[in-house]
């Protein structure tokens, strides 16, 4: 393309902006309906989206909660999202719908726990990689015998990740109640891991450490978090800069093309299937390292793969708009609280608010598949009216970003 | 300009804190208006259980008391710790929070927290280990389930005795959830009472591993029923309304608990109580008293915080003498069920 940089600054904001139009517009459509519920049902809806605000970004709070510790706990739900979310988004790339997120997560956890209790006695130097590198291989064998199914014998990948996510979740409930994680106080957890095996946080849990007014120990923000956004940055490269990645988005556009154009799709499912699944297990590696540290019943009913399917959606498949799909996810999750006891809401409006950007972002999501910003398909079908306009805006982009 | 009037907002906080701490201390401590927060567990306020009871006992406390209550449902076991901390970081006076799947939360924050009370239902401040670490600014609500699970253990015993049961075979059981202390409690005291009125009963016990899904708690009802099993006592929370639909189905009786479960099914002839409602509001009104204290307080029949109630079921007037008669006993300390399931 013979463009100078300007115009091509120019149509590049362009596309982004258009690009943001649809997740946003779903978010600004779930607000208002579920302002639209609270008023119906005798509630303050400016009153609620206030605890939420200031639950999830430390923003406007009105009855003495400590902002800071508000972001902090945003910030301790959004990062696991963070690494589910490209489990998500990187198989929707290669044309596959990978639900399998949350098995993935809990075979993660489980290999960490595991090692982090056979080798509690090891330093963190030696114990913290092998935590987290073990979560990973778990995560990805979890998903690679999806990936594999589906290269070999074409079983559906949505099939056999969701139904690999039972055999997770039962799995861990095998391994803590009566099993042979349990810890011998009768109670459905495992022993706690090593102290090697632990993230750092960003804060000693030092009780005389007095910050913004609470100690120290209440920021539970970790490492994790810093783990987390390579991740992103990892995730982003290997799409657009590495030859895998130019195969994923061939595979996802048109199997038979890419086949034609010389790349083995089964290797490309296959990996990645791996890959993905990696991400979510250090995603579950990285929840017991670096917040809980032992495997409890909790773990039965984690939610953080399937949000992350809502997240991966929201964000477009992109870097940067998983890093704002989550962030926005776990400000909702930490403002509930904060929402029904202010407000007297009950926190189940958060799950409304969630269903409802997910329900409009669904809604949509096929269309913008079509975008050739997204889906790099130039003869998209004629698109219905309100749709055009974004369509054809993003059409007239270069794509700056392939060859 | 901008430091004029932070200085002037400076002075008059000042001033406000001062008039505040007059208040309370020429108005005699009454004026104080004590800030109590709830943290539910994952089930929810409306588990028609131990949330539930709880939010009952605050609700109690607000009509007697000047509190002023707010409560925050538990979504996920991820919300645990945010939850307590988010009341404690606002100074309340009681943080309490419901059930055992808190201990380690409570335990955490309560650590840093010093100042600030706690009262945790069925648990202690604990670390990941699960072992109590003994802060004095955490009071335990236990119960003695086996008082509870006795009451209506000797009814199942008498009802078997006299052939009054749906199919007298002298065979009931009891479905656990997870085989935890405050689960065989139950179980404990409701076989104890069932073996002293009717000696040569059979007790079965099962457990479902599982205290959400009603459908695992069936199947184990299922099986106990088949061996003959005619009054099911379910231990099992909202898995064991599977326990009492099976019942119902199969056309013999069962028994709730934790709370009056009569409206969960026609089978359900009586209901094992844990009243967590009695102990939250104890709770609070011990800190409105100021009496405080770390450390375990137990209800139990002899204080009133456990019991029994009977459901769709009308008791034959011999078999209710013998009930009061054994409640008597029990209140009075001449007759203690046992914690441990007895052989």
């Amino acid at each position: 393309m013979a463009t100078g940089p300007g115009p091509r600054l120019a149509s590049a904001f362009r596309r982004v902006a258009g690009g943001f139009a649809v997740p946003l517009g779903s978010v600004v459509f779930a607000f208002a309906v579920g302002g639209l519920i609270v008023a119906i049902t005798g509630g303050n809806p400016f009153a609620a989206y206030q605890g939420l605000m200031c639950g999830g970004l430390g923003i406007g709070c009105a009855n003495g909660e400590n902002s800071a510790l508000q972001i902090s706990t945003t910030i301790v739900f959004f990062t696991p999202l963070l690494m589910t979310g490209v489990a998500v988004a990187l198989p929707f790339r290669a044309g596959l719908f990978n639900i399998g997120a949350e098995g993935q997560l809990l075979a993660g956890s489980v290999a960490c726990t595991v090692i982090g209790i056979k080798f509690s006695g090891l330093p963190a130097p030696i114990l913290l990689p092998m935590v987290l590198l073990g979560g990973t291989l778990a995560g990805a064998i979890w998903a690679g015998v999806p990936g594999v199914l589906k290269a070999t014998i074409g079983a559906h990948e949505v099939v056999t990740t969701i139904m690999l996510n039972y055999v997770a979740q039962w799995l861990v409930r095998y391994l803590i109640v009566g099993g042979p994680l349990q810890a011998s106080n009768g109670f459905s957890a495992s022993s706690p891991i090593g102290a090697g095996a632990r993230l750092p946080l960003f804060l000693p849990n030092d009780p005389g450490l007095i910050i913004f007014g609470l100690p120290a120990g209440v920021y539970r923000v970790h490492t994790g978090l810093l783990i987390g956004l390579a991740a992103l940055v990892i995730f982003a490269i290997l799409l657009w800069r590495t030859s895998l990645g130019y195969e994923i988005r061939a595979v996802g556009q048109s199997q038979r093309a890419a086949r034609y154009g010389g790349i083995n799709v089964a290797r490309t499912i296959i990996v990645t299937m791996l890959i993905a699944g990696a991400f979510s297990g250090l995603a579950g590696a990285i929840q017991i390292a670096g917040v809980d540290h032992n495997l409890t019943d909790k773990y039965f009913n984690d939610t953080t793969g399937f949000d992350a399917i809502a997240v991966a959606l929201l964000g477009l498949g992109s870097a940067v708009g998983i890093l704002f799909a989550s962030i926005l996810f776990g400000a909702l999750h930490a403002g509930g609280s904060v929402m029904q006891a202010d407000a007297g809401i009950s926190s189940s409006l958060v799950q409304i608010l969630q269903a409802l950007i997910l329900f409009s972002i669904a809604a949509n999501f096929l269309r913008v598949l079509r975008l050739p910003a997204f889906g790099r398909r130039p003869s998209a079908p004629a698109p219905t009216a309100p749709a055009a306009a974004l369509m054809t805006e993003a059409a007239k982009a270069p794509t700056g970003e392939t060859t | 300009m901008g430091h004029s009037r932070l200085k002037f907002l400076g002075v008059a906080g000042v001033a406000l804190m001062l008039l505040a701490a007059c208040g309370s201390s020429s108005g005699g401590g009454t004026t104080k208006t004590f800030k109590i927060g709830l943290v539910t567990d994952i089930g929810g306020l409306n588990d028609k259980s131990f949330n539930h009871l709880a939010d009952v006992g605050l609700e109690k406390a607000k009509t007697d008391f000047k509190i002023q209550g707010d409560v925050v449902e538990s979504k996920s076991g991820d919300d645990y710790v945010p939850n307590l901390t988010n009341f404690a970081s606002k100074n309340y006076d009681l943080v309490i929070g419901v059930g055992f799947l808190m201990q380690t939360a409570v335990g955490t924050v309560s650590g840093q927290f010093p100042n600030v009370h706690f009262a945790i239902i069925d648990g202690a401040g604990t670390d990941a280990n699960f072992n109590d670490l003994k802060h004095t600014n955490v009071q335990s609500l236990f119960f003695k389930e086996q008082d509870a699970g006795a009451m209506v253990g000797a009814l199942a015993g008498l009802l078997e005795k006299q052939g009054k049961s749906k199919k007298p075979a002298h065979v009931i059981s009891a479905v656990g959830g997870i085989s935890i202390p405050p689960v065989n409690h139950y179980i404990a005291g409701y076989k104890w009472a069932a073996q002293m009125e009717d000696p040569g009963i059979k007790v079965l016990v099962g457990y479902s591993n599982n205290f959400t899904d009603p459908a695992k708690c069936k199947n184990v009802a299922v099986n106990q029923i088949s061996s003959k099993s005619d009054i099911l006592f379910q231990v099992a929370g909202g898995c064991g309304i599977g326990v009492l639909q099976a019942a119902g189905q199969a056309g013999v009786y069962s028994i709730g608990v934790d709370a009056d479960q009569k409206d969960s099914d026609s089978s359900v002839i009586a209901s094992a109580l844990k009243k967590v409602d009695v102990a939250t509001y104890t709770a609070i009104k011990n800190v409105v008293n100021g009496q405080f204290q770390g450390g375990a307080l137990t209800f139990s029949i002899a204080n009133d915080g456990a019991g029994y109630a009977i459901d769709n079921f009308s008791v034959p007037a011999d078999i209710q003498t013998t009930l009061d008669d054994l409640k008597a006993k029990i209140k009075a300390g001449t007759l203690t069920p046992p914690a441990d399931i007895p052989a």
